[in-house]
């Protein structure tokens, strides 16, 4: 391998430039988002497998309970709002788009975790011995669990660039790269939010 | 040859952040907080009479303690640090940044939250040294266990168990055997970068994985592993706490694993030095980074596996328990979606390490670059459509089983590329017999029949018979150890003086070589024969029919024990006292010989400018 040698600061991972290092933390969040989707698509295959396979007619058994497709709804909404607010705030440079980002999150995380706390599917065996329903049930729940891992990881994010947002110690490109960069995973995270949604609309 | 003029970066101050906590914070304080963290979760969630119903009150307080184990170890030493910084908009100062470099703090980084790259790839070599020691360990007391019918040196749950943890352990030290300590060590030299893409998140994929080391060590005291390494639900669910173990460290080992792969492969992709297009990457680079970057849609299908196994142990979901419409098919998709891209997660880099070597020790360009990209793209790409090759006999969907064969038996068209690529690059050459081009024809040998066992193993009818067998036992390890393990020992016996300043000892490396590769063939043929005969794998007692094949596999087994103690020898010694390794003591091409040991901070004073493919030996440049 032929090589020359170039200028000092050129490839230097603490002195690149702003845009380059943007560039490159946006690829490494798309590259996880890779892998959360990879995630995501074990759930709804998990659902659809055992929703078609039915065992023992308990997909959702005899008596069992559902939840309307709304719930799904509800909670993938903010999901949804987040990521627009948040696209139209970095294209505006507008730094108020991270609170309304931060609000949605929390409201959201909320709604989701109210749906958590009182879920209808825990049944009682003779023994005492409380259970989830059937297979709809346990998909339900892990669904709902990734959801709110979501909401948990965004709303870490959007407070982080509401406080930065105030903040006038940081380097305004590369803080650009960065809302570019949350806004690859709020876009993500509206989509998986939809994809839950339309999962557990098929009951 | 390279023009490159290297001079160290240790001549500058060296940072002392004296008022930051990064500087009080180490392994120690890790170890103390992941403790704390073990306890606070396991008296929160400790079995209680109120909700005694509700839960499985001891499976939700092991696991959570083991989780959160790993979350107290990563606050106490440190990792978290940098985010929360983010968050309140104090970003860590170049000073601070330095300091977690390891800038002039010798042995005391490898115990650090050490971002340097060089760093986390002795750590990852060490950690896996010692990992690979455990399970093999493991093996000879199975081989041992094994040597006569009904030979119970040990006990038949004693042997299960080691049989799990054997297999978990080995799988898990084998997924990062390569792209661990020479995926972090030498590749960001070698594409001209000056670290990683993201040093901090490289050093939280190293102490993330340490965290689970401990948590499957767990399992011994709590039970043991009664499953295998696959872990097949319903049993998985239906086993004591040890199982939890297993859980916690494929949860931890996941998150690992996901932050390793993203972040070599944004070095690759976005780091590579200034003239280093695609054709120009070094080998092993792209080989590693297509593992990689495999692995990373790959092994959450297998963290999803577990989250429902613990969901299935801890709040009594149904995913695996037909009686509330589960499925234990089901895990077997998820675990297998995952387990035979994992296959190639672990043989890529070891072939990659080979194709690197060849070059340099026959003196000759590699054969057909583009058929080894096509080989190794080739291989990912039918690896994610064979999975239920596994599942043949499992009565699921008899009608897929057909393309499933197809898909399968199509993956040796670009492993047989690679065969090529190897072949073609030493024929007619007149190699330069040093110890890791001994690597390169044993592995030609092993894969050679790996492979082609691979394919009786993928025929439906012949799966039939052979299915569960110490065949498929056989064939694996041929596959994973012959082949990828062999690439690997093989890389270190490569870029030891890049790594450590010294030479290995070829003595005992060649007596150790002699001593595996000879005794790994007795062992593995020894197991092809007892298979065929119908041995079936995983039990502890078999049929007097089958003790002489038994006793030359456990002969075979000693003399591969004994040559990697030589091994672990020689590399010990040689680290210490071994001959002092000159800067470039193969003549190879690649960048990382270009700098010298101990490799500077950042790597290159100067940043490379790439003009030529790295094999042009005999081209006068």
């Amino acid at each position: 391998m032929s090589s020359d040698t170039a200028s000092h600061t050129e490839f230097h991972i603490h002195h690149d430039a702003p845009a380059v290092v943007g560039r490159r933390e946006r690829l490494g969040v798309r590259l996880l988002i890779v892998a959360d989707g990879a995630f995501v698509f074990g759930m709804i295959f998990s659902y659809f497998y055992l929703r078609g396979l039915n065992a023992n007619n308990s997909w959702v058994p005899k008596g069992g309970h559902t939840l309307a497709a709304s719930n799904g709804w509800v909670v993938a909404a903010p999901l949804i709002a987040a990521a627009i607010v948040h696209k139209i705030g970095v294209k505006s440079r507008s730094a108020v788009a991270s609170g309304f980002v931060l609000l949605a999150m929390l409201v959201g995380g909320y709604l989701q975790w109210k749906q958590l706390a009182h879920m209808p599917f825990v049944a009682v065996d003779d023994g005492g011995r409380h259970f989830f329903e059937g297979a709809y049930a346990s998909n339900w729940v892990v669904l709902a669990g990734a959801n709110m891992f979501h909401y948990i990881i965004g709303a870490f994010i959007a407070l982080g660039l509401f406080i930065r947002g105030f903040r006038a110690k940081v380097d305004p490109t590369l803080e650009y790269w960065r809302q570019l960069t949350a806004s690859s995973w709020f876009t993500w995270i509206a989509i998986a939010g939809a994809l839950c949604a339309i999962t557990t609309s098929i009951i | 040859m390279t023009t490159l003029h290297n001079t160290s970066t240790h001549s500058r101050p060296i940072p002392n952040p004296s008022k930051s906590l990064i500087t009080k914070l180490n392994m120690g304080t890790g170890l103390v907080v992941g403790v704390i963290f073990a306890f606070a979760a396991y008296y929160a969630f400790r079995p209680n009479a109120d909700t005694a119903g509700f839960y499985n009150q001891q499976n939700k307080a092991l696991l959570a303690a083991m989780l959160f184990w790993s979350v107290g170890f990563l606050i106490g030493i440190g990792a978290f640090i940098g985010p929360f910084r983010w968050l309140i908009g104090k970003d860590l100062t170049a000073e601070e940044q330095l300091y977690l470099a390891g800038d002039g703090q010798g042995v005391k980084r490898y115990f650090k939250y050490c971002t340097d790259h060089k760093v986390v790839g002795i750590q990852y070599l060490v950690g896996v040294m010692a990992m690979l020691a455990v399970g093999g360990g493991m093996a000879m007391m199975i081989r041992t266990s094994l040597a006569v019918p009904g030979g119970h040196f040990i006990g038949a749950s004693v042997y299960n168990s080691l049989v799990g943890m054997h297999g978990i352990t080995m799988i898990v030290a084998m997924i990062i055997v390569a792209t661990g300590p020479f995926g972090n060590y030498i590749m960001p030299i070698m594409i001209g970068a000056r670290d990683m893409a993201f040093p901090r998140l490289n050093a939280l994929s190293w102490w993330v994985l340490f965290t689970a080391i401990p948590v499957l060590c767990s399992a011994w005291f709590l039970g043991g592993i009664p499953t295998g390494w696959t872990a097949y639900a319903p049993l998985s669910v239906q086993a004591g706490p040890g199982m939890n173990a297993f859980v916690a460290t494929i949860l931890i080992f996941a998150v690992s694993t996901a932050v390793a792969g993203m972040n070599v492969t944004s070095t690759v992709v976005a780091m590579r030095a200034k003239g280093m297009k695609w054709n120009r990457v070094p080998i092993f680079v792209v080989g590693a980074t297509m593992s990689v970057a495999l692995a990373i849609p790959a092994f959450p299908t297998f963290m999803l596996a577990m989250v429902q196994t613990a969901t299935d142990r801890v709040f009594n979901t149904g995913f695996y328990d037909a009686n509330v419409g589960g499925s234990g098919w089901l895990y077997a998709h998820l675990f297998w979606i995952m387990g035979h891209p994992e296959v190639y997660v672990i043989l890529l880099p070891g072939i990659a390490i080979l194709m690197e070597i060849a070059p340099v020790f026959v003196r000759k360009p590699l054969f057909s670059y583009n058929a080894a990209i096509m080989g190794f793209a080739g291989i990912a790409g039918l690896s994610v459509l064979v999975w239920a090759h596994h599942m043949y006999i499992s009565g699921w969907t008899p009608t897929l089983n057909g393309p499933f064969m197809v898909t399968t038996e199509m993956i040796s068209v670009p492993t047989g590329l690679l065969f090529l690529v190897m072949l073609g690059t030493i024929w007619r050459g007149k190699p330069w017999m040093k110890l890791p081009m001994l690597g390169l024809f044993a592995v030609i040998w092993n894969l050679l029949i790996g492979g082609i066992t691979g394919i009786y193993l993928s025929d439906v009818p012949a799966d039939n018979y052979l299915h569960g067998s110490m065949f498929v036992t056989a064939h694996f390890h041929y596959t994973l150890m012959g082949a990828a393990l062999t690439g690997a020992v093989a890389g270190l016996a490569y870029w030891f003086p890049k790594m450590t300043g010294r030479m290995l000892n070829e003595p005992a490396g060649y007596t150790a070589f002699w001593f595996t590769q000879i005794g790994f063939q007795v062992l593995f043929l020894g197991m092809f024969i007892a298979g065929a005969e119908g041995q079936p794998r995983r039990v502890v007692s078999f049929a007097a029919m089958y003790k002489y094949s038994n006793m030359i596999s456990t002969g075979g087994a000693y003399l591969v024990g004994i040559g990697f103690i030589i091994l672990l020898w020689a590399v010990i010694h040689s680290w210490r006292k071994g001959d002092i390794a000159p800067q470039n003591p193969w003549g190879a091409k690649t960048l990382e010989w270009t700098v010298p040991y101990p490799v500077p901070l950042e790597n290159f004073d100067e940043a490379p400018i790439i003009t030529s493919d790295p094999y042009g030996y005999g081209k006068g440049n």
